[in-house]
This record gives structure tokens, C-alpha cells and sequence, in this order.
């Protein structure tokens, strides 16, 4: 798919979908960025990287799991396609084909 | 455990998110996207509550909100949303509806077509109206000279009448006019093609320019070469057909019997369309009439003159100029008697009613009669439009679970709007070509009263097509977006339980039924009152007998036998008298100056006259009051010495005391001073919005009338009539035989009142019968809604009597509030209206009594067939239902 690049939030959301499993949803997501690569981000960007992946067709959606404390409203519970898995895959392997074509790279001071 | 949970339940009930910062994330956020997004704030606000402070958290969550606006553009299809089968879902739910309601719904779109309908025949009237000489390019910058006279007594009068002398002068005093055409009459005109005489209809005589001012086309010849010759004529197409059939008209001769003159023709022209005010068959140069005398002719006014102004001439300007040039050419005393004034071409078909001698303004008609086909159009659309929108929004309550289902089903606020607005334009349109094909059923019907050239046609015009489908819709959102806005308001709970939440606001409702009748009564007072004064006008006594006249123009050759043809006509068994005259009864009488001697002083003033045979008194049973009428007996009768004056004169001749019969007297051309004999009481010669004016009458020297009168038999018309024609066709084989009834002539008077009348009186009907419609459907579901209550009130002992009296009530009070609004505003019009009248009817109270007290039985009519039908039904049935 022609056009579709995975910003470097984005990137790092999906990775959440995918290890969040069974409950990914924004909430959820936005602690798991923070807990895991201890990147503090505000809910409302969870959202706009959730739904334009959507729109892309990395992650597909569905609702579920209402509780009193979210005023009984529904989760949008998110779920990474086969196509986002792809996505995810790929852009592992271009980074690592860097890599590996650059090993002596180090850090100078 | 148990504590945490507390705790939260605590939390949850006492601290709630800032509600503001709430609902703006609702205004912002898109509203298939809400609840997810409002979730995930709510329990992020929840948690940071119990953990942190209740104030971090709620500065936390507006944060969350504020920065939420980026995701104001996110939007997101519903998931399994196939607008195709909801679409047809719809659609099948509205025909079900009108299906299941059969009568409402045939009175909600019919009521709406018939509103329409009567709009769109208005607008077409209306718009023939306008479009009265429209297709002349240079209308902009053409003006018809018009005069105000003010002759003595006389009351100063506009009249459409100018001087041969004036056009050609205007043209070379006054850079500002640009060209100049006369328009001259000849009346019907009989010509000899090989023998053959024929009537032309009228053969204007005009100014050369004429073709080139107005734009009546040319179908064959040319405007250059239309008038060289004195006698080239240019006629109409369908009189070159009827003349000459196939062959080719152009060079053909046509003789004038009388005198001996060829005419030529040298071109042919397309006929005039209806929508012309000049209306002729053929067209002569003036050239030939162009005498000296003529050109010199100051004083005498006999025909229109037109004018052609320079693009962006000042009218009041110009029009200052003319008294210079009415003294110039006449001398000063001319500003005593005339006064010029310029009438732009888009006024003379609507704007001359106030202009009499006023002989070639085909169909004339008043503006303000257009308005009020206009404003009574707007109206009649508009109670029917009330009606549609108080249905919709009556049978709101009747769909109340369809909505809560869809509610329930997840169909959003704006969906259910946009289902009811957009079924009500359906229906809207569907009323619409209904009102079509009601015009089309009706348009002819409509011709035949107002007389006038319509067709459908002009509404399949892309652009007006446009127009009326664009105002359908419009209806149909005004109307439809109420009802739907109250529907998609139901709670669904409530709707689902089926109670009606449609009572609420029933005082909207119940104020447009107020309007609707206020209208409606408005309308047909305004009628009642109209045709009244109408009939009162055509049946007074007008002071002289017009009955049983059979009139006939007169021409020179049966002037020369008018003895002759007065004695064979008295010879016939049918006829009673035969008189003869210089002008026809109901039209205005021409003005001339006369003189008078009081005491030893000469004394000049001016009056109508009229020129009458002797027995003219005798023949209209008309009263003299004082001395004698004009008599064979007296010499000085017949050599036009002799006068017998009207009341109105009288008074003004007699003013300082003097003796009015016997008083020295003349007038015009008579150099001797004659005597005036006799005093004959006012009678009304013309249309009764005028008054009298002061009227003298004589007889001339020798015979040269107008026209002749004949006095038939009652019983007999036909009989009488062939009568007529047999002595008319024997002396003057020539001459076809055509008559007029004078009462027919007296009641084309009142043309444009009569059409004016017939069409209101049919708006005004259509008007109450749209609002009694609307009123019998809005208490058919008052009814409805209030079936149980009945059913308690009749199992608790309630007559039915009582029950149609508890439904009845409420709109009886409802007519009565829109009569007494309605009631003082159409006085208050109707004076206004009849104050143009010099005799007029006294409005009354039995006016409003009787429309009052109808509209009233004709409300509690159509809501008694309901409440009678409750009221009759057994309570077992109506309670039953849960």
C-alpha cells in the first residue's frame, strides 16, 4: 500500500495495541506508553493517532466493557489488523536493515 | 473492599465532571464519536479524582477537553450503516402512514394542492398583468402624453387624450424628446376588395415612427418603406389572411367605400399580442388627415400622443416645461384649463384607473386589484400551509413509538429530524403536481372570468420551474421542521410507553388555528362587503331607465336616413320608441365651454353636454324638475336653441339667486344666445364612483348623431331584435347590423370590479374550505388523543350532549379570539376601500354577525362530526385500548 507511512507516535501506539491484546482502548493505551517507554502523552492525541489508524486500516475497533466510572458508556476496544502487523514488521525490518549495514556505528563524545 | 467501592459510588455521585466543559466537548466532538471519547475522559476524571485532588482532576479534564478540540474533524461512518435500506425504510414507513390514515392524509396534501393550485393560477394572472406591453425594447424611455382638465364646474379630470399639434412641437422645442408618434382612431372601418366589403376591427392612424418606437413586428415589407405613400397600410396577418387567403397581400388595393380612396398595402404585420394596450388590425400614416387646420388644432383633443425620451431624462423636469409650452402655442388662459403630464408606458395598462376617455387601453386594469390578488394568493398558501404543519405535527403523537423504536434502535436526534422534514417535502411535492393538475382542469374556467390569455406553459420554463419547485420545498422544510423537531424531541422511554408528549405545546398549534380563521374570516367579509357595493352599484337607480335599450352606432350614410329609419323602426310591432344621441349613456360625456347670461353680466363657463333627439326624456323615463323637456313643438327646440340643464348645473347657474329657466344660455359653435327651458334631475351616465357632473343637453341642427337608441318590448328580445335588423339591413344593405344592450354596455363598466369580485369570492371560499379542513383534521386527533377521558366521563354518567359540548368548546373559543381579531382590521380595510365610492353601502354589523357566526357553525360542524362520533361510541371500546 502505496502512501501509508506510520508516524513515530503512531508507531509507538500500535506497538501498545498489539501488547494491550484483548483491552486496548485509549485509556489503557495512554498508561501503557507512559508505564512502558515513559512517553507522556495527552488523551486527546491517543485519539487522533486511534482513528486516523483506523482510517488507514492498521487497527480495527469494536465496543465493549461499559463501567459506572466511565459514566456507563461503552470502551472503544482497538485491535491491530493483519495489514497493521505487516506495517509493523516492515518498518521493524527497514530499521534493522540499517543496522545492520551500519554495526560499528558508535556513540562518540 | 466494600469501603473502596463506597468510596467510588461516592465519588461517582457527588463529583461528576464540570458540566460546561462537558458539554462543550459534546459541541465539538462529532456524535458518532461521542460516547467513546466522552468515556475515556470520564474515567480518566474518575480516577484522577480518587487518587488525586477533586480540583487537579476536574482542571485535568478541561485540559483533556480543551486539547480534544483537535479532534473536532474526526469523523467516523457507523459501522453496518447502510443508508439504502434505512432510506427504504423510511419510505415505506411514510406510504404505510398515508396509507393507514387515509382521510388525513387526503386532507393534509389535498388542502396543501388546493392552496397551491389557486397560488399558481394567481401567479400566472398576476404575472400577465405585468407583463402588459413588456415587449417593447424601448419601453423604458416611452411615455403617453396625458392632460388634466379643469373646465369651470367641472371637477379637474385626467384624461388620456392630447392635441394633434402637440407631438410634432414637443419634438422640436425639446431636445429631451427623441421621437414622438400619435395613435388616432378610426373605429371599425368597412373597405371593398373586389367587390367585397369586409370590417377591419381598427385601423389606427399613426405617426410614421410608430413601427420603429413599438415593437409590433413585421412579418412581411419593411419599417423604411411601411408609410412613404399617403395611403400605405400596414394590416395584421390574420386579416390578410382573411382578405386575401394565400395570395400575396403586399401591393394589393383596398377601396374605403365612402371615400373613394384606395389603400395600399404595403406590409404585414404580426398580430397585436393580448398583452398589448393598443390593440388595432391595421395601421395608417396620419399623412393623410395632415391639413393646416389640423396642425394648427390647439384645443381639440382626440387622440394619444407617445413619446420617446432620451435615456435619463428628469420626468419632473421635462413635465415643468410643458406649461411654457402651453402658453406658447395657446396663450396663457390655456393654464386654466390643461395641465400636461407624462405617463410612462409600465403605468397605462395598471396605473390609468383615475384616467377617463381613456378609449384605447385594452383590458385596463387597477394595480391595486393585482395586490390583492397577490396578498389574498400569499394567504390562501399560507393557511394551507398551516394546516399541513399543524397535521404533521397533530399526527406527531400517532408515530411517537415509531420514534422511540428508532430512538432505541440508535437513530440519532438529527436523523429523526431529517426523516420528518424530508417526508414532509415528499408530500409537499406530491401536493404540488396535484396542484398542477388542478390548474389544468381549471385554467379555462379561470380564462372565461377574468378574460385574459393564460397558459400553463410559462411554469415548464426551466427558470420558473426552478422557482415554484425551490418554494415547494421551502414548504415543505418550514412546515415539516416543527412536527419533526417535536418528534425527535420524544423521550424514548415515554414514547415507547405511548403516552402523547404531543399536548405540550398544543398552544402553537392552537395559535395558527386562530391565524388561519382570522384569515380566512378576514377574507370573506372582505368579499361579502366588496360584492355588495358591487351589486348596490349595478342595481341603484341611476335616474333614468337603461332597461330593454337596444343601441347601434350611427355613420354618415344612415345619418342621411335617420328619419326614415327612426319612422320604419316605430312601424315595427315590438318596439316602442326610437331615439338618437351624440354620445352612449355610460361613458363620460365630453366637455365643452358654454356661456350664460346673469343679471346683464356674460358669464363663461364649461360643462358636459350631450347632444339628444327630443324625445330622448320621454324615451328614459327621466324626471324634469322645473320648466319643460325639448319638444317638436317649440321652433327654437329644433334649431338647437333650447337646453335643459341637470341639477348639478342648475345649482351652479343659479347660485347668486337667479331664475335658472329662461336664463340666456349657449355653448361651443352656436353664436346666439339660446334659452334654457327646462331642469332635469341628476342622473348617473357614468360609473357611480364618480360623481355627477354638470350636464347640459340640446338638440342640434341637423341630424348627425352617434348613435341611435331603440326602446323594445319586454318578452320578446329576439323577436324585437330581428326586428331591428330586418329595417336596418333593408335601408342599409351596406352595413352589417350590430347592436349593444345598454345595460350590458352600463355593466362592462364594472368589468374589472366583476372579475375582481368573482375571483376573490372563489379564493375566499377555497380559504375557508382549506381552514375548515385543517381544523376537521386537527380535532379528529384532539379527539383521539382524548378518547379515554371521554370514555370516563361517559361511564361516569356523561350525556353526549355534554361530551360534544367538552370537545366543541375549546374551538369555539378558538374562532372567536381569530374573529375578534379579524373583525376590526377588515373594517377598518373596508372603510378605507369604500370611501372611493361617491354611493356607497354602510358596512353593518350584520356583515360580521352572519361571516362570524358561519365560520363559528361551520368550526363546530366540522369538529361536532368527531366529538358526535366519541360521544356516541360505546366507553367499553375506548377504554379498552392499552
Amino acid at each position: 500500500m502505496k502512501g501509508i507511512h506510520l508516524g513515530e507516535f503512531e508507531e509507538l501506539v500500535l506497538l501498545a495495541v498489539a501488547s494491550l491484546d484483548e483491552n486496548a482502548y485509549a485509556v489503557s493505551i495512554q498508561s501503557e506508553l507512559l508505564e512502558r517507554v515513559g512517553r507522556k502523552s495527552n488523551i486527546s492525541a491517543v485519539h487522533t493517532a486511534l482513528y486516523r489508524m483506523e482510517d488507514k486500516g492498521l487497527v480495527e475497533s469494536s465496543r465493549g466493557g461499559a463501567e459506572a466510572k466511565r459514566g456507563g458508556k461503552n470502551k472503544r476496544l482497538f485491535k491491530v489488523t493483519n495489514f497493521g502487523i505487516n506495517m509493523l514488521k516492515e518498518s521493524k525490518e527497514k530499521r534493522e536493515s540499517f543496522w545492520k549495514t551500519l554495526p560499528q556505528i558508535s556513540t562518540t563524545s | 473492599m466494600e469501603d473502596v467501592t463506597t468510596n467510588i459510588n461516592h465519588i461517582l455521585r457527588l463529583n461528576n465532571p464540570p458540566k460546561y466543559s462537558r458539554r462543550f466537548l459534546k459541541w465539538v466532538i462529532s456524535e458518532e464519536l461521542f460516547d467513546d471519547i466522552d468515556g475515556d475522559l470520564m474515567e480518566l476524571f474518575h480516577e484522577r479524582a480518587t487518587t488525586a485532588n477533586i480540583w487537579k482532576a476536574k482542571s485535568l479534564y478541561l485540559q483533556d477537553v480543551l486539547l480534544s478540540t483537535r479532534n473536532i474533524y474526526l469523523r467516523r461512518k457507523l459501522k453496518f450503516y447502510n443508508p439504502l435500506v434505512m432510506y427504504k425504510n423510511y419510505l415505506k414507513i411514510a406510504f404505510r402512514n398515508l396509507l393507514k390514515y387515509k382521510g388525513y392524509s387526503f386532507i393534509n396534501i389535498f388542502g396543501l394542492a388546493l392552496g397551491m393550485a389557486s397560488c399558481l393560477l394567481i401567479l400566472l394572472f398576476v404575472n400577465n398583468e405585468v407583463s402588459f406591453d413588456g415587449f417593447h425594447e424601448k419601453k423604458a424611455n416611452i411615455y403617453r402624453l396625458d392632460e388634466v382638465q379643469t373646465f369651470g364646474a367641472v371637477s379637474a379630470q385626467k384624461v388620456a387624450l392630447s392635441m394633434y399639434p402637440m407631438g410634432p412641437n414637443l419634438l422640436a422645442d425639446y431636445p429631451e424628446v427623441v421621437d414622438f408618434t400619435r395613435y388616432w382612431t378610426m373605429g371599425r372601418t368597412l373597405v371593398e376588395h373586389e367587390n367585397q366589403q369586409h370590417y377591419i376591427g381598427e385601423i389606427a392612424r399613426v405617426d410614421t415612427s410608430f413601427l420603429e418606437m413599438f415593437d409590433f413586428k413585421l412579418v412581411r415589407g419593411n419599417i423604411d418603406e411601411a408609410f412613404q405613400e399617403m395611403f400605405d397600410l400596414v394590416i395584421s396577418e390574420s386579416i390578410a389572411e382573411r382578405l386575401f387567403g394565400d395570395e400575396d397581400p403586399i401591393g394589393k388595393l383596398l377601396k374605403l367605400p365612402n371615400d373613394d380612396v384606395n389603400l395600399k398595402v404595403t406590409a404585414v404585420m404580426a398580430d397585436v399580442p393580448d398583452n398589448s394596450h393598443l390593440q388595432f388590425d391595421a395601421l395608417l400614416s396620419t399623412k393623410a388627415w395632415d391639413s393646416e387646420q389640423r396642425q394648427n388644432g390647439w384645443g381639440s383633443n382626440y387622440l394619444n400622443t407617445y413619446l420617446q425620451l432620451a435615456p435619463g431624462v428628469d420626468i419632473a423636469s421635462l413635465e415643468a416645461k410643458f406649461d411654457d409650452f402651453l402658453v406658447k402655442f395657446m396663450g396663457e388662459e390655456a393654464l386654466d384649463y390643461y395641465e400636461l403630464f407624462l405617463q410612462p408606458l409600465s403605468d397605462v395598462h395598471l396605473g390609468s384607473m383615475d384616467i377617463t376617455h381613456d378609449y384605447n387601453n385594452h383590458k385596463k386594469f387597477a394595480r391595486s386589484s393585482v395586490n390583492i390578488f397577490v396578498i389574498l394568493a400569499v394567504f390562501v398558501l399560507l393557511i394551507a400551509s398551516i394546516n399541513f404543519m399543524n397535521l404533521s405535527t397533530a399526527r406527531a403523537a400517532t408515530r411517537s413509538r415509531e420514534v422511540g423504536v428508532r430512538k432505541s434502535v440508535g437513530a440519532f436526534k438529527g436523523q429523526i429530524t431529517g426523516q420528518f422534514v424530508a417526508e414532509s417535502i415528499v408530500l409537499t411535492i406530491i401536493a404540488l403536481l396535484i396542484a398542477f393538475g388542478l390548474c389544468f382542469v381549471s385554467i379555462n374556467s379561470l380564462i372565461q372570468i377574468i378574460d385574459r390569455d393564460l397558459s400553463m406553459s410559462l411554469f415548464f420554463q426551466p427558470v420558473n420551474l426552478l422557482v415554484v419547485m425551490a418554494i415547494t420545498v421551502l414548504i415543505g422544510l418550514l412546515s415539516g421542521i416543527y412536527p419533526a423537531l417535536v418528534m425527535s424531541g420524544f423521550n424514548p422511554v415515554m414514547a415507547l410507553k405511548g403516552s402523547g408528549t404531543a399536548n405540550s405545546k398544543s398552544w402553537f398549534r392552537n395559535a395558527l388555528v386562530v391565524f388561519q380563521y382570522a384569515i380566512a374570516i378576514a377574507i370573506i367579509i372582505g368579499t361579502s362587503v366588496a360584492t355588495r357595493q358591487l351589486n348596490y352599484m349595478q342595481n341603484l337607480d341611476l335616474g333614468f331607465d337603461k332597461e330593454l335599450t337596444v343601441v347601434m352606432n350611427m355613420y354618415q350614410e344612415t345619418n342621411d336616413k335617420y328619419e326614415l329609419l327612426s319612422s320604419e323602426l316605430k312601424n315595427q310591432s315590438n318596439i316602442l320608441d326610437v331615439t338618437a344621441t351624440s354620445q352612449r349613456l355610460g361613458n363620460n360625456l365630453h366637455q365643452t365651454s358654454m356661456q350664460y347670461r346673469a343679471d346683464t353680466a356674460l358669464i363663461t363657463g364649461s360643462s358636459s353636454f350631450v347632444q339628444v333627439d327630443h324625445n330622448f326624456f320621454d324615451f328614459y323615463k327621466m324626471e324634469i324638475l322645473e320648466g319643460r323637456a325639448l319638444s317638436k313643438e317649440f321652433a327654437a327646440d329644433e334649431r338647437g336653441r333650447s337646453f335643459v340643464v341637470n341639477e348639478t348645473l342648475a345649482r351652479e347657474l343659479g347660485a347668486n339667486g337667479h331664475d335658472v329657466v329662461g336664463m340666456p344660455f349657449h355653448f361651443g359653435g352656436v353664436d346666439t344666445l339660446g334659452q334654457i327651458v327646462g331642469i332635469a334631475k341628476d342622473f348617473n351616465y357614468n360609473k357611480l364612483n364618480l360623481k355627477v357632473e354638470p350636464l347640459f343637453m340640446t338638440s342640434p341642427t341637423e341630424n348627425y348623431w352617434s348613435e341611435v337608441n331603440v326602446k323594445i318590448k319586454a318578452g320578446n328580445l329576439q323577436t324585437a331584435v330581428q326586428e331591428i335588423e330586418t329595417v336596418w339591413t333593408s335601408l342599409f344593405p351596406q352595413r352589417p347590423f350590430e347592436y349593444e344592450f345598454l345595460d350590458q354596455h352600463f355593466s362592462r363598466l364594472y368589468q374589472s370590479e366583476q372579475q375582481l369580485t368573482k375571483v376573490i369570492s372563489i379564493l375566499s371560499g377555497l380559504a375557508i374550505i382549506i381552514a375548515s379542513l385543517g381544523l376537521f383534521g386537527l380535532a379528529s386527533f384532539t379527539v383521539r388523543q382524548r378518547l379515554k377521558e371521554m370514555g370516563i366521563r361517559k361511564v361516569l354518567g356523561a350525556s353526549v350532549g355534554q361530551i360534544v359540548m367538552i370537545l366543541s368548546k375549546k374551538f369555539t373559543l378558538l374562532v372567536l379570539i381569530a374573529f375578534l381579531i379579524a373583525a376590526p382590521v377588515t373594517y377598518f380595510l373596508m372603510s378605507g376601500w369604500l370611501d372611493g365610492y361617491t354611493y356607497k353601502i354602510s358596512i353593518g354589523v350584520i356583515v360580521f354577525l352572519v361571516v362570524g357566526l358561519g365560520s363559528w357553525l361551520i368550526a363546530l360542524l366540522t369538529v361536532s362530526v368527531q366529538s358526535f362520533r366519541v360521544a356516541k361510541s360505546n366507553p367499553v371500546d375506548t377504554l379498552r385500548i392499552e
